[in-house]
């Protein structure tokens, strides 16, 4: 084999601490290496023609890219040394950049290091087989999991870009987070009236078919072709026959039900259709607080349907669909603001969450739009908002800025006084963010027609005094301590990653960060991807979003997914693990450990032998180092490739 | 022994339906055991079980695939047949099993040295706790508690696990289960540099014999071992302690929650190289890890054959 070595200078990102011309000239001595320079800008155009220009001059059959890391630039080469007539496959990367120049300072040091890596990369290449692709057909369906903003707008693009849709929701609606809120900054305009037709449009969508009060249980397959099984929850309501008339709602004698999407303000029935604006317009029941279910006692919701539609019986069911892409748009959960004791623990019934509050100002909310305290229902004179609740605090493990907070406390200061002209707000802050069209606008509004006081500092301790709250906090402006008689506090608690992405990330085998936000396949190109081909990302998941943000994740995923659908075929990735038929003694090992279900048994001549679902597989190697004979091997990552690599390194 | 007759009469019975039935008969003088192929009615006549049958002949098994095999089994040794019928190397119908109650074997190295150069050996004979050995004209008595294997004093399971026709009554483990694993404190008591110094110079004296390897019934790369594979080509075949060390290190890697402890490895080793410690070692984080014993429970998953998204004991979340 005749290798070419190109180490990149990536500008001074590498030439900076790593001496590029040494390395190449070290590697003229590796075996196998037929060529060897150093290159401004590999990536660049003329970089990769030096490239081209030098596979077909010095009749090179493989190439070694000394540079970044292959997730920024394999693709890249691989797709450089095709166009110069060589597989894809005879190309090697070593990673001199993340993996040496950025971490350390010393030149010499550095340059050894370099030296080594790409001494690895040119051994491991002697050993590189020329890999084909195949092509598999894909079922152009997409799955949307979560019905917030970011999942219907996901939703309707890609039903309207022609695609079958299937959308999961976990509650007994879709309309998220959104949904809840009364008005929207900067517009103030009523988020039902321009949420509420786009739901209606996803239930009418011809399209779309909508699996509300269902969750994830299990995802299998792959790019093109996922089987995803959902779990659809009891609701013990034939959602077929229900009309959404409600009748069972007023009737229902259990009214201690916790109320979910008014935020606790206030109680429900046990059978309940969570809003009036509700897609689907069905009853479920919560059989925590059912008599029926509870005690078997009570029933009147079964005799007073008109439409014969409660069945107490109901079990969970599942169904699978079939989907050739996924995208998750779980959204997000409010941080548990109770950690924090100077705000009382939970313990004062008038220090409530930004979300309850703007269930009170809701004309639809439990209060009908008054804004009542919780304790005795007046109205309140004085209202404190505290904003960076469970943002920006290392102390409570939330360091980032959720990045909405400012702008919706902006907001319900000015319908504060628009509900009550007699009232006062006032607003403690860290620092106002508003970053976004006509954001910074909006707030000086708030400062300067609605008349909020803005306090910057944070507050220290909030205690009873009589039937109000004191407020004790900092200005550090003016360098004072600021006492407020409060009537009614707001806390604008801060984002976290919702209940259970986790457990949903592993199921889509996507990563997460250290907050279970889910990971972007790079933090400024591929956005809405992951690093699992055909999983996409919108919305809150990723990381707290407002609206117009959520909404734009919502369109770009829908894009992502027509694009990838726009190919009626797609390409596997021939690193997958493959049988040596001859080694293989049928013990069934690597059936066992395969997380994916990729290995089976089939019978070669009478003898059970072990085969790999190319398509399924996805490359982890977990067979390989289970399998005692060596008999699985990775592709492109064979013992013999990875042997020769650890022995250009470990050199006695 | 006391039950060598009863199990003579059970193996007459079932031989008639086996291809051979694995056991000991004496060997090359009468201090040795040696594995004994019974095929015919007459060859059971020579079975011996006692404690010089310290083979663990469930090495032969995998190699004896697709045929009727009866095997002779202590606890230990039923231990691998277990692991080999979890790991689908051996048929359940296949095998017949024969067991007994073991009241440990001797270590030969031990006998070795007590006897000192004794000469030829005239005859052996067990009695209550004591081992009469009679050599070059003298009789020497040992006592049982000192010849007996190390690993018999940590013995949890004397009696076979899996038989088909067991001979005798079952007898209680040596050992409570919680101090299955006390014989490693000493070991592991050293400070990381003496352990270093330690294996280095056990491992330096390995031959590269490859007996420990020959003799362990988890063993089952078969053609495609390490040691003479050339493609991969793992080790070199120079004469340093890298080589070997790394030798044996893959080996225990290998048999890390497959080990069922038999310790031939051990008694193989020409060199007396404590390759058992390696094994126990890595069995007891295996137990303290996944709760799990290799070759105790036939309907067991064996933890490292099995994938689970979230181990119990593994908390990754927060590493």
């Amino acid at each position: 084999m005749k290798i070419g070595v190109f180490v990149c200078h990536c500008g001074s990102n590498i030439e900076g601490t790593v001496d590029t011309a040494a390395v190449a000239a070290a590697a003229r001595e590796f075996p196998g290496v037929a060529f060897a320079t150093d290159t401004m800008y590999t990536c660049s155009e003329p970089g990769q023609e030096e490239i081209v220009t030098a596979i077909k001059e010095q009749q090179l059959d493989g190439v070694v890219v000394a540079s970044c890391t292959p997730r920024m630039h394999e693709q890249t080469f691989r797709r450089t040394v095709e166009r110069a007539g060589l597989n894809r496959y005879l190309f090697e990367m070593a990673n001199i950049r993340e993996h040496v120049s950025w971490i350390g300072k010393d030149r010499e040091a550095n340059t050894n290091k370099a030296i080594d890596l790409v001494r690895m990369s040119a051994a491991k290449l002697l050993h590189n087989r020329p890999l084909l692709s195949k092509k598999f057909e894909i079922n152009k369906r997409v799955l949307i999991i979560g019905g917030g903003v970011a999942g219907i707008q996901a939703a309707l693009d890609c039903a309207e870009g022609g695609l079958q849709v299937v959308l999961v929701e976990k509650t007994s609606s879709i309309g998220g987070k959104m949904a809840k809120l009364d008005k929207t900054f900067p517009t103030v305009d009523c988020s039902s009236c321009i949420l509420g037709p786009r739901m209606v449009d996803v239930a009418q969508h011809p399209n779309i078919t909508l699996h509300a009060y269902s969750e994830i249980d299990e995802v299998s397959g792959y790019v093109g072709n996922f089987e995803v099984k959902v779990k659809k929850k009891a609701t013990y309501v034939d959602w077929k026959k229900c009309t959404g008339c409600g009748v069972c709602m007023t009737k229902c004698p259990s009214r201690k039900a916790t109320d979910y999407f008014n935020e606790g303000i206030g109680k429900t029935t046990a059978i309940n259709i969570p809003f009036p604006q509700a897609i689907p317009k069905k009853a479920k029941i919560d059989a925590d607080f059912c008599m029926k279910l509870q005690k078997g006692k009570c029933g009147i919701c079964e005799k007073i349907c008109p439409t014969g539609c409660i069945d107490y019986s109901q079990q969970d069911e599942y169904v699978t669909e079939k989907v050739g892409a996924i995208i998750a748009a779980t959204g997000f959960d409010l941080f548990d603001w109770t950690v924090y004791g100077e705000y009382g623990a939970g313990r004062y019934p008038d220090v409530i969450t930004s979300l309850q509050y703007e269930r009170m100002l809701s004309a639809s909310g439990p209060t009908g739009g008054h804004i009542k305290r919780p304790s005795d229902g007046r109205e309140p004179k004085n209202v404190v908002f505290i904003q960076c609740v469970g943002s920006r605090d290392k102390s409570v493990g939330r360091p980032y800025c959720t990045g909405f907070c400012c702008m919706y406390t902006a907001k319900q200061a000015i319908l504060t006084k628009d509900h009550l002209p007699e009232s006062r707000s006032y607003v403690f802050y860290m620092d106002i963010r508003a970053t976004g069209k006509n954001y910074d606008e909006f707030t000086r509004r708030a400062m300067e027609e609605y008349d909020a006081k803005y306090i910057r500092g944070r507050v220290s301790m909030i205690y009873p005094k009589g039937d109000r709250l004191l407020v004790r906090g900092a200005d550090t402006l003016m360098g004072t301590q600021v006492e407020l008689d409060a009537d009614l506090v707001v806390l604008a608690v801060g984002a976290q990653a919702a209940a259970g992405a986790n457990q949903l990330a592993e199921k889509l085998r996507i990563s997460y960060d250290s907050y279970g936000f889910y990971m972007e396949g790079h933090p400024k190109l591929k956005p809405v991807e992951t690093n699992t081909a055909g999983v996409y990302l919108a919305g809150s998941c990723q990381g707290p979003k407002d609206i117009p943000s959520s909404v734009s994740q919502g369109s770009a995923a829908a894009a992502k997914v027509l694009g990838l659908f726009s190919k009626d075929k797609l390409e596997s990735d021939p690193q997958v693990s493959m049988v040596d038929i001859k080694r293989c003694i049928g013990c069934g090992k690597c059936m066992k450990t395969c997380p994916f279900g990729a290995i089976k048994e089939i019978d070669f001549r009478g003898m059970k032998k072990a085969e790999v679902i190319e398509t399924i597989c996805q490359g982890c190697g977990i067979c390989t180092s289970t399998c005692p004979q060596g008999a699985v091997q990775l592709q492109h990552f064979t013992d013999n490739q990875i042997l020769s690599e650890v022995n250009a390194l470990c050199q006695f | 022994m006391k039950y060598q007759q009863e199990l003579k009469d059970s193996i007459r019975k079932a031989l008639p339906d086996l291809d051979v039935v694995i056991a000991w008969s004496s060997g090359f003088d009468p201090l040795h055991a040696t594995p004994h192929f019974i095929r015919r009615d007459e060859d059971i006549d020579r079975l011996e079980i006692g404690p010089l049958c310290v083979h663990n002949l469930a090495t032969y098994l995998p190699g004896l695939r697709g045929k009727k095999v009866g095997i002779v089994v202590k606890g230990c040794d039923s231990r691998s047949v277990i692991e080999l019928l979890q790991e689908n190397l051996i048929k359940r119908e296949d095998v017949t099993i024969f067991g007994f109650p073991c009241t440990g074997v001797v270590d030969q190295t031990k006998v070795r040295k007590a006897l000192g150069n004794a000469g030829r050996v005239d005859f052996c004979q067990v009695a209550s706790q004591t081992l009469v050995v009679g050599a070059g004209g003298t009789e020497h008595k040992l006592r049982l508690s000192k010849v007996l294997a190390d690993k018999c004093f940590s013995c949890q399971y004397p009696n076979a696990l899996l038989a088909d026709h067991f001979v005798g009554e079952k007898i209680s483990p040596s050992v409570a289960e919680e101090e299955g694993y006390d014989d490693l404190a000493a070991f592991e008591n050293m400070p990381l540099d003496e352990r270093f110094a330690f294996w280095q110079k056990e491992m330096d004296r390995c031959i590269r014999c490859y007996a420990c390897r020959n003799a362990c019934p988890m063993c089952v790369c078969r053609d495609h071992c390490l040691a003479e594979s050339r493609d991969p080509h793992w080790l070199s075949q120079e004469d340093n302690v890298r080589d070997k060390w790394m030798f044996q290190l893959i080996h225990a890697y290998h048999l890390a929650g497959r080990c069922t402890e038999c310790g031939e490895c051990q008694r193989a080793c020409p060199m007396d190289i404590p390759l058992l410690l390696l094994k126990k070692k890595m069995n007891k984080e295996i137990k303290e890890l996944f709760q799990y014993e290799a070759g105790v429970d036939p309907a067991a998953t064996p933890p490292l054959l099995s994938f689970k998204m979230e181990e119990e004991n593994i908390k990754e979340r927060e590493w």
